[in-house]
C-alpha cells in the first residue's frame, strides 16, 4: 500500500486530498473550514450555525435535503468544534459530485428557517440537560474547565443554557457570512477514488464554494488552576473520575515521545500500566485509560475511569501511585521496544479502513505534519530514544499537578479525602 | 466470495480472501449467548469472555494483550444474546498469532480463581456504568417485559443479584461445554494465502476433539395477548419512550420485509453495531413525526437479528416539556398510518438505496467484514446477511403494509416510560 497521498489546491483556496483504497468500495470523506467556536462572537452561535446547516438552503427545505441525500445512498454531517467546523459522510463512487455539491449548497446558502431554528434550540438545550445528568461528561467538563481557565477549550462549544437561549436567528446569519469560506478548507477522501473522479469530478464541485470566512488567530490558553471538584449526583450507581493537566500542542517536538509514554501508560492492551492496575489486577473498573489530546495551540493529558463509589479512594491511591511509577520505575527497554512495535505495526492495521485513512489524512494536512508523514512515521518512532520518552513523561506527566474532578454518587466531603498529592 | 471449510472435529472455516489487503482480521464465533444461560447464572456467558482475557495453556496472562499489542494490532471480543465473538486484527503476515490466541482460548483458558474474583467487581463496574445510562434502564426493562418464558427476558450482562453470586466451577463448566469446535465458526478475512492459513489453521485446530453437542434451546415465548407496559421513574434529564413488538427469527421470510418496515419509519443506520455512530437518518416518518414536530430529540427503530423470535424497537427521546403521553401517540399513529396505507415510492427508494449503500459501509475493511460475517454466521448462516440485502430489492409496499399489519399490534406490544424526576442539587 502507498502511504503517500496526493494533494491539490483549489482556486478558491480548499486543500483536497485523497487516497484510493479500492478494495472498500465507497467514499469516505471528512473535512473542516475555519468556522468554528474560535470564530464567534457571541458564545453559542458557531454550534447552532453549524447544527442548522442541514436545516434547509435556499433552494431545498430541510425535508427535501435530507431526502436528497440520502437518495443518493450517502451520509452528511457537520459538526462543530472548538477550533474549527468538521464535516463528513460516506457515499457509493457514482453521488460523490452530487454528495459534494449538496454539501456546497449547505455550506453556501443555508436559509436558518425560524421552525428549524427553534427546533434546533431545544435539542442543543436538551442535550446539555442530557450531559448534566452524565457522570462522565459532567467529570470531563469540570476538568477542562480547570485545565484552560475562560478559553474556548475550557468551554462548551454549545455555550450555557442562557446563551443558548439568547441566540436570534440573524446571529446565526452574521455568523455564516463572516466566518464561513473557502479559504484554508480541507476535503480529505479515501475508499473508491481516483484522480478523474476527485479532480476532474468533485474539485469543479468545491471550487464553486465562496465565501468570507479567515482562519482565527487562536488564544493561548493561560495556564491550568488546578482543582479538585466533586459533582454529586447521588441517583447514579457508578462514579466517573477524570483526572489530568495540561501538555503540549500537537507541533510541538516532544509530541512522539510523550505520546509514547502515553501509550505505555494508560492505553496499549488493557490500557497499558494503568489499566493492568486497577482494572487487571485490582478489578476497580471497566475503564481506566489514559488520553494524550494535542490541539492547535495547547494540549492536555488526562485520566478517564468508572468506579463503584465505595472504591473511589482505592481508584485516586492507584492513579497516584501508577503516575508515581512511572518516575520511580520508568519504562523499560522491553516496554519501549514493545511501544515501538506496536505503532510501527498500527500502520498496516489501523488504516485498513476508508473512514480511519480519511481520518489519518485529515490530521495530516490539518497540523501540517506533511505528505510524507506516514512514510516517515516508522523512521520517526524507531528513532525515539528512551532518555526522550522519560523525559517527556517526567517533564509532562507530574499527578502533583493534576486536577482531578468527581461526577456520581459521592459527596462533597470526599473533596479532601481525594487530593492526589 | 467466501470458501467455506469443516474440519473433521466440526469447526466451521469461512475464509474471505482480500487480495492486496495489508491486514488479516481473525474472528471465532460460538453459539453460546446468554439465550443459553438459566436464571441464577445470568451473566455468566459475558463474564465468561472476560475471563479469556487472562491466558491458560501456552499463554500467560497479559500474553494476548503483549502479542497483538507488538503488532500494532486491534483486538476485543462481544458477548450477545445469541453469540460470543473474539477478534485479533493483524498485519497479514502475521495471522498465526491471531490462529494461535483463539487455539489457546479455545480449549485452555486457565480460569484461576484470583482472576476469577478480580474480574467480578470489573463485570458489576461494567453493568453500573450502564445502570448511569437510563437507555439500558429502561431497554432491560422492555425486554424482561416482553419475554416471560425465554432467556431473551435478561440481558447479556445479567442481573447484579447473579453477578454478586456467581461462583467460579459453574463458569468453568459453562466455558467446557460451550468452548469446543463443533459449537464454533471461524471466518478469516484479508490479505492472505488460502491453502497457507487452512494450513495453518488444521495445524492450530485440527486436533481438538469435538464435545458433545449442547442440548438445544427450546423455550419458546407464548403469544402475548396483550399489551404490556411498565413505567420507570428515576432522577433523570430526558423521559424515554422503548416500545417492542415481537417479530420472528432472522431466518424467517419476513425479514427483509421487516427491515423495509424499520427503514421507512425511522432510517437506516446498518446491521452493524459500531458503523453508524453519530448518524440521524431525517428523511423518514418517524423523524419528521417526532422530532421535526418537536415533540422528541431523536428516533430509532430496529429489527433486531435474533436466532429465535425478538423484538422490532423503537425508542423515542422525548423532548422537554412534551407529555411523553404525546410523544407515544404520535409514534403509534405513525404506525397505525402505515397499517392503513402502503408507503410511497419515494420512501421504498430511499429505504432500498440506505439499506444497499449501508452494506457497503459497514463492510469496510477487514475488521467490519469479520464482524459482519460472524454475526451472520451465528444468526443462523452468514451468506443471510447478502439475502437479506438483495432481498429487500423484491420488498413491495404492500408487503411493508402486511408485516406491519402482521406484527405492529397493540396485543403484541410491550411499552416502557422512562419518566425523569428531577434530579436534586
Amino acid at each position: 500500500m502507498s502511504l503517500q497521498p496526493q494533494r491539490i489546491v483549489l482556486d478558491n483556496g480548499i486543500a483536497v486530498l485523497y487516497h484510493p483504497m479500492p478494495a472498500n468500495p465507497f467514499v469516505a470523506f471528512h473535512g473542516c473550514l475555519w468556522a468554528g467556536t474560535a470564530s464567534e462572537d457571541k458564545r453559542g452561535v458557531a454550534e447552532f450555525t453549524a447544527r442548522l446547516l442541514l436545516g434547509g438552503t435556499k433552494t431545498r427545505k430541510s425535508s427535501k435535503l435530507a431526502e436528497d441525500i440520502e437518495k443518493l445512498g450517502a451520509t452528511l454531517e457537520f459538526r462543530n468544534a472548538e477550533e474549527a467546523v468538521h464535516f463528513g459522510g460516506k457515499c457509493p463512487r457514482e453521488t460523490a459530485p452530487r454528495v459534494f455539491g449538496i454539501m456546497v449548497d449547505c455550506l453556501s446558502n443555508p436559509s436558518f428557517p425560524q421552525s428549524e431554528v427553534e427546533k434546533e434550540r431545544g435539542e442543543i438545550l436538551d442535550e446539555i440537560k442530557m450531559d448534566m445528568d452524565d457522570t462522565a461528561r459532567r467529570a470531563a467538563k469540570e476538568l477542562m474547565a480547570s485545565l484552560y481557565p475562560n478559553h474556548l477549550y475550557g468551554k462548551d462549544p454549545r455555550g450555557e443554557v442562557t446563551d443558548v437561549k439568547r441566540i436570534k436567528r440573524s446571529d446565526l446569519v452574521s455568523h455564516h457570512k463572516a466566518s464561513y469560506g473557502p479559504k484554508g478548507m480541507i476535503v480529505v477522501m479515501s475508499g473508491d477514488v481516483d484522480r478523474g473522479l476527485v479532480e476532474k469530478r468533485i474539485s469543479p464541485v468545491l471550487s464553486r464554494f465562496e465565501g468570507e470566512g479567515e482562519r482565527p488567530k487562536l488564544p493561548v490558553p493561560a495556564p491550568a488552576k488546578k482543582a479538585t471538584k466533586i459533582i454529586p449526583m447521588p441517583h447514579k450507581s457508578q462514579a466517573d473520575i477524570a483526572v489530568g493537566l495540561r501538555a503540549i500542542p500537537r507541533n510541538h517536538k516532544d509530541f512522539h515521545a510523550l505520546n509514547m509514554a502515553n501509550l505505555l501508560f494508560g492505553r496499549i492492551g488493557m490500557y497499558g500500566r494503568l489499566g493492568k492496575n486497577l482494572r487487571d489486577t485490582q478489578g476497580l473498573a471497566y475503564y481506566s485509560f489514559s488520553t494524550l489530546d494535542p490541539r492547535l495551540v495547547a494540549g492536555h493529558w488526562a485520566i478517564a475511569m468508572g468506579v463503584n463509589p465505595e472504591n473511589l479512594r482505592k481508584a485516586v491511591d492507584g492513579i497516584r501511585l501508577e503516575t508515581d511509577r512511572l518516575h520511580k520505575e520508568p519504562l523499560t527497554d522491553q516496554e519501549i521496544s514493545d511501544g515501538k512495535d506496536n505503532q510501527i505495526g498500527s500502520l498496516k492495521v489501523s488504516l485498513e479502513r476508508n473512514a480511519e485513512m480519511a481520518g489519518e489524512l485529515f490530521r495530516m494536512e490539518y497540523f501540517g505534519l506533511g505528505l510524507d508523514y506516514l512514510k516517515r512515521f516508522p523512521e520517526m518512532i524507531r528513532s525515539l530514544t528512551a532518555e526522550q520518552i522519560h523525559e517527556a513523561a517526567e517533564k509532562y506527566i507530574r499527578i502533583e499537578d493534576c486536577s482531578l474532578a468527581v461526577a456520581g454518587p459521592v459527596g462533597r466531603d470526599q473533596e479532601k479525602k481525594l487530593q492526589l498529592s | 466470495m467466501a470458501t467455506v471449510t469443516k474440519l473433521d472435529n466440526g469447526l466451521k472455516v469461512i475464509l474471505k480472501q482480500i487480495p492486496g489487503a495489508t491486514a488479516v482480521s481473525v474472528w471465532i464465533g460460538y453459539h453460546i449467548g446468554s439465550r443459553n444461560e438459566r436464571p441464577g447464572m445470568t451473566g455468566s456467558t459475558h463474564w465468561v469472555e472476560h475471563m479469556l482475557f487472562k491466558g491458560g495453556g501456552k499463554l500467560k496472562k497479559g500474553d494476548i494483550d503483549l502479542l497483538i499489542g507488538r503488532l500494532g494490532g486491534k483486538l476485543n471480543a462481544f458477548t450477545d444474546t445469541d453469540f460470543t465473538a473474539y477478534f485479533e486484527t493483524v498485519p497479514a503476515d502475521a495471522f498465526d498469532t491471531a490462529l494461535f490466541i483463539e487455539a489457546e482460548r479455545m480449549r485452555n483458558a486457565a480460569f484461576e480463581q484470583k482472576e476469577f474474583e478480580s474480574e467480578r467487581t470489573v463485570v458489576i463496574s461494567e453493568r453500573e456504568g450502564a445502570e448511569n445510562m437510563p437507555e439500558f434502564v429502561a431497554e432491560e426493562e422492555l425486554w424482561s417485559n416482553a419475554f416471560h418464558i425465554h432467556p431473551y427476558h435478561w440481558l447479556p450482562i445479567g442481573w447484579k443479584q447473579d453477578l454478586q453470586r456467581l461462583d467460579r466451577d459453574t463458569m468453568y463448566r459453562h466455558y467446557l461445554r460451550y468452548y469446543a469446535p463443533n459449537n464454533a465458526a471461524m471466518v478469516v478475512v484479508g490479505g492472505f494465502d488460502e491453502a497457507a492459513i487452512m494450513e495453518k489453521i488444521r495445524q492450530r485446530f485440527g486436533g481438538f476433539k469435538p464435545e458433545q453437542p449442547p442440548e438445544p434451546m427450546n423455550l419458546k415465548e407464548p403469544p402475548q395477548m396483550g399489551e404490556r407496559r411498565s413505567v420507570i421513574r428515576k432522577p433523570g434529564s430526558l423521559d424515554h419512550i422503548f416500545a417492542g413488538w415481537h417479530i420472528p427469527e432472522f431466518s424467517h421470510d419476513d425479514t427483509p420485509k421487516l427491515a423495509m418496515l424499520s427503514a421507512v419509519l425511522a432510517g437506516w443506520r446498518g446491521y452493524h453495531p459500531f458503523a453508524a455512530i453519530g448518524w440521524q437518518p431525517r428523511s423518514n416518518r418517524l423523524y419528521k413525526a417526532l422530532v421535526e414536530a418537536k415533540l422528541a430529540i431523536d428516533v430509532t427503530c430496529r429489527a433486531e437479528v435474533k436466532i429465535d423470535p425478538g423484538l422490532l424497537v423503537s425508542h423515542v427521546a422525548v423532548r422537554s416539556g412534551v407529555p411523553p403521553e404525546k410523544a407515544e401517540r404520535v409514534l403509534f399513529n405513525e404506525i397505525e398510518k402505515i397499517k392503513q396505507k402502503p408507503p410511497a415510492k419515494v420512501e421504498l427508494d430511499v429505504a432500498r438505496t440506505q439499506i444497499r449503500a449501508w452494506s457497503g459501509f459497514e463492510n469496510d475493511g477487514v475488521t467490519y467484514q469479520g464482524m459482519i460475517t460472524t454475526f451472520f454466521e451465528m444468526a443462523g448462516g452468514f451468506e443471510k446477511y447478502d439475502h437479506t440485502i438483495s432481498a429487500v430489492d423484491r420488498v413491495t409496499a404492500k408487503d411493508i403494509q402486511d408485516v406491519a399489519r402482521k406484527y405492529l399490534t397493540e396485543n403484541n406490544r410491550t411499552v416502557v416510560h422512562f419518566l425523569a424526576e428531577e434530579v436534586k442539587a
